[in-house]
Formats: structure tokens, sequence, C-alpha cells
């Protein structure tokens, strides 16, 4: 937390929607690991509110799509969970480094364990067609 | 002399990848039907193309992130949806008429059924996306695609009168036989084959794939700026030709071969055999980057990882949906339906779909928290909006003339 224009971002109010909201969140190494598809509030000391975690996930991306699009991805996510009280993906915001044109973090999304379908997809597809492990020739 | 090699490569690349099946059939139907009345057309969407990839290109190097990420962040996850779906019916249908487009080049140098190809073409296109290299796959096929300069020695051969020839360019006239919706219906459908939206998805993905940084928007620039323009003088002489020989025999374009009839007339059969040569290195270099495009597209909306800058296992999500993508072409291809009719739809809801491509990237061009002292300039900006209502009015057009016209007979 180094970084001087994030320190100015947090003293400052700042539009959340335009300069937060649905952008994409990348490890330190600039591995893309989801999208900022809603944000956890809490009240802070002086008023307003401050952000506590990055939620992320067809959880907290269902509730911002409208009407029964939105009902059926929460639906669905919900019935594919083994969780029995599911709840979207959260990161802390103290994992988050810096506020730019990405939100970096300092967890690789191995570390911070929140794998879902990006693991299934690897390990049921994509692992089982030679040459996955290869990087392109 | 390195740098320039490459920006030489680049812009021979920009050259061969701008056209695609939508521009081979569009310029040769419109060459038949209107003579070179609708090259104003093309020169307007070369001049857009230019502009918007241009801009998508300054964007991605700066911000190191693709056009939907963009977009959703802009539109926001509804409408940015709603954005993704329509975009993503036009790119499978693209990318359908272009694996369409291989296998009837093939099935021009065979004689054999083209249908027989879709397989292999499929299984191909598909190896190509898993194995190789980014850079090796864009040069190879734009290299290739550049076989199409047969089409600018098939018009030199034909010796018009050139005078003549510039001044139904300059100064268009409509041909007494077609009604003006019909004229402007074709208007349209070349408006989008040049300005088809996944050339953008395309060109901003490649430079994020390519890890371009502000350093390089100079090279981007040079690459757009003389690749594409030359890339629409070749589909210009492919409208030529079709003018010159076509048009006088009462020809109208339904299939591949006519669009190359003029070389084997002007040129002779090792003409033809370089047109098939280019015909299929255009049409698998589209087909590579229209697959590309909707997985980069749904990716970069759901912020998956993508791109082939890492392993396959590390961007399987991304993986799966160009592996989906390609099944639902080839099933489409499949149905019979004539490739030559899908293009001329894809390329007339390209239109369509325009501005949901290019609004969003006019918007972001020109956030100054975003782009610091790359934002837009005053030229780029007025050039920008100018072309924007233009984008809207052709989108807005498409449909109705489609049916008022029973799409162009």
């Amino acid at each position: 937390m180094t970084d001087e224009s994030f320190d100015d971002m947090t003293d400052e109010s700042f539009d959340l929607r335009l300069r937060l909201l649905d952008r994409q969140v990348v490890d330190p190494d600039g591995a893309m690991i989801c999208k900022v598809d809603d944000v956890e509030l809490a009240p802070a000391d002086g008023g307003g509110y401050v952000v506590t975690a990055l939620l992320a996930g067809p959880l907290a991306l269902g509730p911002r799509l409208p009407g029964r699009l939105g009902r059926w991805t929460v639906a669905l996510a919900r019935r594919w969970s083994d969780d029995p009280e599911p709840s979207p993906r959260r990161i802390p915001f103290e994992r988050v480094t810096e506020l730019g044109s990405a939100v970096v973090l300092d967890r690789s999304r191995d570390q911070l364990g929140i794998a879902g379908l990006e693991d299934w997809v690897r390990t049921h597809v994509i692992d089982r067609i030679p040459g996955s492990r290869h990087a392109s020739e | 002399m390195k740098r320039l090699l490459s920006v030489f490569l680049g812009v021979l690349t920009a050259i061969g990848g701008f056209v695609d099946i939508g521009d081979l059939v569009a310029n040769a139907l419109a060459g038949a039907r209107f003579g070179l009345s609708l090259v104003w057309v093309t020169v307007l969407g070369v001049v857009g193309i230019c502009l918007f990839a241009e801009m998508s290109g300054r964007v991605a190097a700066v911000t190191r992130r693709g056009t939907f990420d963009l977009i959703r962040e802009r539109l926001g996850p509804r409408a940015g949806l709603l954005n993704l779906v329509a975009s993503l019916l036009v790119t499978v249908l693209t990318f359908t008429a272009e694996i369409g487009g291989v296998a009837l080049a093939l099935e021009l140098a065979t004689s054999v059924n083209y249908l027989l190809f879709v397989p292999v073409v499929g299984f191909a296109v598909w190896l190509v996306i898993w194995r190789l290299r980014f850079k090796v796959l864009e040069n190879v096929f734009g290299l290739l695609g550049l076989a199409l300069i047969v089409f600018p020695v098939a018009l030199w051969k034909l010796n018009p009168a050139w005078g003549d020839l510039l001044h139904s360019i300059v100064a268009p006239h409509k041909p007494a036989s077609e009604d003006l919706s019909t004229y402007l219906y074709y208007g349209v459908a070349l408006f989008g084959a040049a300005m088809t939206p996944y050339e953008v998805f395309f060109f901003s993905s490649g430079a994020v794939e390519e890890r371009w940084t502000a350093k390089d928007i100079a090279t981007s620039r040079v690459n757009v700026f003389i690749g594409f323009p030359l890339g629409g003088l070749l589909s210009v002489a492919i409208a030529a030709c079709a003018a010159l020989v076509l048009m006088p025999a009462g020809i109208e374009v339904g299939t591949l071969g006519q669009v190359g009839l003029p070389v084997a007339v002007a040129v002779g059969k090792l003409g033809l055999a370089v047109a098939i040569l280019g015909f299929v290195a255009a049409t698998f270099g589209a087909a590579l980057e229209t697959g590309l495009s909707t997985g980069y597209s749904i990716a970069q909306y759901f912020g998956w990882q993508w791109g082939k800058f890492v392993r396959p296992r590390d961007a399987a999500r991304f993986h799966v949906v160009v592996l989906l993508a390609l099944i639902a072409a080839i099933a489409c291809v499949l149905t019979t339906a004539d490739p030559i009719k899908v293009t001329e739809y894809s390329i007339v809801f390209s239109a369509v779909a325009l501005p949901l491509t290019y609004f969003p990237i006019l918007v972001v061009a020109n956030d100054p928290v975003y782009m610091g002292e790359h934002v837009n300039g005053r030229l780029s900006n007025a050039l920008g909006t100018v072309f924007l209502g233009i984008i809207i009015v052709v989108a807005a057009a498409a449909v109705p003339l489609m049916l008022l016209t029973s799409a162009g007979q």
C-alpha cells in the first residue's frame, strides 16, 4: 500500500461505479482472476461507507442482472454449489495493492482459493487434451 | 533494422488480414451489379476501421485491457451482456461464413464437394489455435493472404480505360436498372464488410497478446494507417475486376468461383491458382481471428484468463469457449446453408452491431484518468463522432433495407 495515487483514492470519495465495479482483477504477475462483480460495504467511522471486500462469481453478478436472467443465474449457481449456504467469492480489500486500469491483488488465484468453474473445466476438459501443458510454439 | 523489419511485417500482415470472406463476396457482388459506383463506401469503411482500430490499439497498449473488458466496465453488466450476446451472434455467424469460405476455396481447387472439407478445416482451425504462437499465426496467414495481389495484377492486365475507371469512382453513378434501395442495401453490406466488429476485438486483444506498451503505439499506427488502406485497395481491385468482366457479361456473383473468374480471364490458370491460395489464406486467417474473438469477448466480459500467451490449461474456460464456438460454426456449415448467403447475412448483421462495439471504444479513448497523455486528440474525437453518427445511421437502416429489397434480390 505504498502507491501514492492509491492513498489519494482512499482518502477522497470516488465514483465506485466508474472506478471499481466491473474492473478486471489480476494477480501480481498480471494473470487474470475475475471481474469485480460486486463490492461489500461497511459503515465507516466518520460517516459514509468503506469497501471491505470485492465479490465475484455468479452469486455476485446474478443480482446485478435484470429480472428473470438474474434470478436464474443465482438459482443455477446455488444448485451447482457444494456448499449448503453458498455465498459469492469474497476477496478482502486488504489484498488489493493497486487500483488502475485493473485491480491488482497481492496473491494468485490459487492462493486465494477462489477457483470454481475454471478448475473444473481444467481438470475435466482441457487437461485431457494433449498439449494443454505446453506453451504455444 | 530489426524494428523496421517488424514494422514492415506488421504492415504486410495487416494488408493480408484485412480481406476476409465478407470482403471477397461483397466486393465481387457489388462490382458485378453496380460497377464502381459503390467504391466510395469501401473507402469510407476503410477510413472508419483505421480510425477505430487505431483507437482500440492505443487503448489496449496503454491499459492492457481488451475491448470487451472495457465494454462491460463502461456499460455495466446489463447493457454489457446484451452487447456481448449480440456481438457473439454476429461473430459466430462470421466464423461460420469463414469456415464455409475455406471449404469452398478448397472445393474450387480440387472439385471435391466443400462439405467434405468442413470437418478437416474445423480441426485445422482448432489445432492452430491450440498450438501455434500468436505471432506465427498472425504472420503466416497475413502473408499468404497477400496472394490476393493477383487481383490488382488482373486489373492491370485487363487494361481498362483508367481515366473512366477513376471517374466512375470519384463521381459515382447508380446504374439505371437498379433501385435506390438495392443500391443502398449493397452499400450497407460493403460498409459492414469493411468495418466487421471482430476485427477490432482481434486487433485490441492481439495488442495485449503481444504485450504492447505505450511505446508500441507508433508501430500500431503504421500498421493501421498503411496496412488497412492497402488491404482496402485489394477490395477495390476485386470490385473493379468484377465490374470489368462480370458486369458486361451479366453474371451475378453467387459462388466463390465467380469471384475468381476475372482473374482466370485476365491472368489465366496460374493466376487463378494464386487467387485460390489467397482465398484459402484470407478465409482461414479470418476463421482463426473470429474463433479467437468469441473466446476473447466472453472471457473479457466475465474476467476469465484468456489468450494464447499462457498455456491452454491456464486459460481453460477461454479454450472451451473457442472449442464450443467452433463446433457451433461447423454444425451451421453442415446444415448445407449456402456459405455465400451466410456471408451476405453476416456482413449485414455486422453493420447492425457496429455501434455496440465502436461507441464504448470512443468513450474509453476519451477518458483522461485511463489514458493519460494518450487520450484522444481533437481530430480523433471529431472524426470519431462523425463516424459514430454514420455507423448509427447504417445500423438503423440495415434491417429495413434488407426487408425492403428482400436481401438485395
